[in-house]
């Protein structure tokens, strides 16, 4: 009889899961005006594991994320909530584990977004609080990334800004950000430089973002971020789906220290192939310099996505080559230095 | 007796799980559609055109109107499908469609069809964003989507489709010109004199 209960149990709690997945949810975008319709409260996030393995032995590229030499490793767990009443929404994504702290740098806190906006119109937003930075092609979650390990570009570059910024979109092919954020990147509030005479932070980065859309499948965004203690970086990154099955993305930057302190560019290519429903096929190519003689490297990451319902499994190859002057090290299997470094890495990343 | 319990227990987690893909037909050129015809006497096409025109206005934020005229109206709109997890659903496409109605004395007709989804990715801020060349019609999807995945969003469609045919029902059927906005609906009025 007890069996009986449970499989009945068992049955109902699925027909039920099954039923609630399969039924429509009203989105807010349609509804009469005397009876609007809003989201539900929306969950998302996900979590990833990875395995990486140099040729050598040793752990040498130093790009962020993924960097534990044979060892099976995790990245994180990120979870959001946002809900959308009317007008006026927010959105709150926390996050735990290495990737967490690798990409927050102020210790023990947890935070990737956490802002509120509001449609002042319906082309025009206002948001505040603290967001992952709008400049760049790759982000902090393994979910929105192509990639696992992540370019130069994005490690030297910002991860988060918090600020204010105000988005018009013109059209579905236009529209423009400018906003105000904190004087440093990555931190929550505005941050005192050690020794400076000042005793309190500013919000004295100007950041801006033009967005185009110039042909179907094709987006640009001209990125701008500046400022007396965080510096200025100029920014392009676009995406261009020239077929159903190729995609080419592209990211280039220029960025200037403050002082005259130096600063890096560089370009990544980022051609992608699908070749089946499940399986995709890209190549992340490289070229990134630091300012004032800092150096060169060059990387080229082969990469295969495999969907598998909500896991996607990422077996990465990864060849880095560096000039000499280049500051990271990089050792080969008897230890000695060397200017290349290869890398085998298979991640799972289960997205919500 | 037992069993008999059981056995409704169960035909009824059947039919409750199953979907809505069946409200859609197949048109002359192989393509979803949901179709009605609905009776409303006592009204010429005219004054259903002005009531169609109301209910598209009033019903679709996101609409791109493509032809209107007395007495019958064509737009084009989107709704949102959510990801199958009970326990944690997102936004996972939109499927833009072409609504059209036409009006004649005492009956008016409509259609939904030309169904493109289009799926989403997680952008940088927690949101759900359309992804650029991905449009795939619905008679089409099955080479983009698993079964399961477009199972649920010929599902959704159907329900959608239903829940509008619902609603320009319920609003034809008001008299709109004695509704006076704003005010309170008198037929409503609770007298709490006598009791």
């Amino acid at each position: 009889m007890k069996k009986i209960f449970l499989l009945l149990s068992l049955f109902i709690v699925a027909i039920m899961s099954a039923k609630a997945g399969s039924m429509p949810v009203d989105t807010g975008k349609v509804g009469t005006s005397d009876d609007p319709k809003d989201p539900p409260l929306i969950l998302f996030g996900s979590v990833d594991t990875y395995w990486k393995d140099d040729f050598s032995g040793k752990a040498n590229i130093p790009t962020s994320f993924g960097n534990e030499q044979n060892s099976v490793s995790i990245g994180f767990v990120d979870l959001g909530i946002k809900k959308k009443v009317g007008k006026a929404a927010f959105v709150g994504e926390l996050s735990f584990g290495p990737r967490s702290d690798q990409s927050i740098p102020t210790s023990g806190y947890h935070i990737q977004n956490l802002y509120v906006s509001y449609d002042v119109t319906d082309k025009f937003n206002l948001s505040a609080g603290y967001m992952s930075t709008f400049i760049g092609y790759e982000v902090i979650s393994p979910a929105a990334n192509f990639n696992y390990s992540t370019s130069y570009l994005f490690t030297n570059g910002p991860f988060q800004n918090a600020g204010f910024k105000a988005t018009y979109a013109f059209s579905d092919k236009v529209s423009l950000m400018a906003g105000v954020f904190n004087n440093y990147w990555n931190t929550y509030t505005s941050f005192v430089t050690h020794g400076a005479a000042t005793t309190s932070g500013d919000v004295s980065t100007f950041g801006a973002q033009l967005f185009l859309n110039p042909a179907k499948g094709w987006t640009a965004y001209l990125n701008l971020a500046t400022g007396p203690y965080s510096g200025t970086e100029f920014d392009l990154t676009t995406a261009y789906q020239i077929t159903d099955a190729f995609k080419l993305g592209l990211n280039a930057a220029d960025f200037s220290a403050p002082n005259n302190g130096g600063g890096f560019s560089g370009i990544a290519l980022y051609p992608q192939v699908a070749v089946s429903k499940v399986v995709t096929f890209g190549l992340r190519g490289e070229y990134f310099t630091y300012k004032n003689g800092g150096g060169n490297v060059t990387a080229f990451t082969f990469t295969s996505n495999i969907k598998a319902g909500a896991i996607t499994l990422i077996p990465e190859i990864r060849l880095d080559t560096k000039s000499a002057a280049f500051p990271t090290s990089f050792v080969d299997s008897n230890g000695a230095s060397t200017n290349s470094a290869t890398q085998f890495l298979i991640a799972a990343v289960y997205a919500f | 007796m037992k069993k008999n319990i059981l056995l409704a227990v169960l035909l009824l987690g059947f039919q409750s799980a199953f979907a809505q893909k069946s409200l859609l037909g197949l048109d002359e050129n192989n393509r979803y559609i949901y179709y009605q015809v609905v009776d409303r006497p006592g009204l010429a096409a005219d004054s259903l055109g002005k009531l169609a025109l109301g209910f598209v206005t009033s019903s679709f934020a996101n609409k791109k109107e493509k032809s209107a005229n007395d007495s019958s109206i064509k737009v084009r709109a989107y709704f949102e499908t959510y990801s199958a997890l009970a326990f944690a659903k997102h936004e996972s496409g939109r499927i833009t469609f072409e609504l059209s109605i036409e009006c004649r004395n005492n009956k008016y007709r409509y259609w939904i069809t030309d169904f493109v989804f289009t799926p989403y990715e997680r952008d940088r801020y927690g949101m759900f964003v359309p992804v650029v060349g991905k449009d795939v019609a619905l008679e089409n999807a099955k080479i983009k989507l698993d079964k399961k995945e477009l199972e649920g969003y010929l599902d959704q469609t159907g329900t959608y489709c239903q829940d509008i045919g619902t609603r320009l029902k319920l609003y034809m059927q008001l008299d709109h010109h004695s509704k006076i906005k704003g005010s309170p609906d008198q037929s409503k009025k609770i007298v709490t004199k006598n009791w």
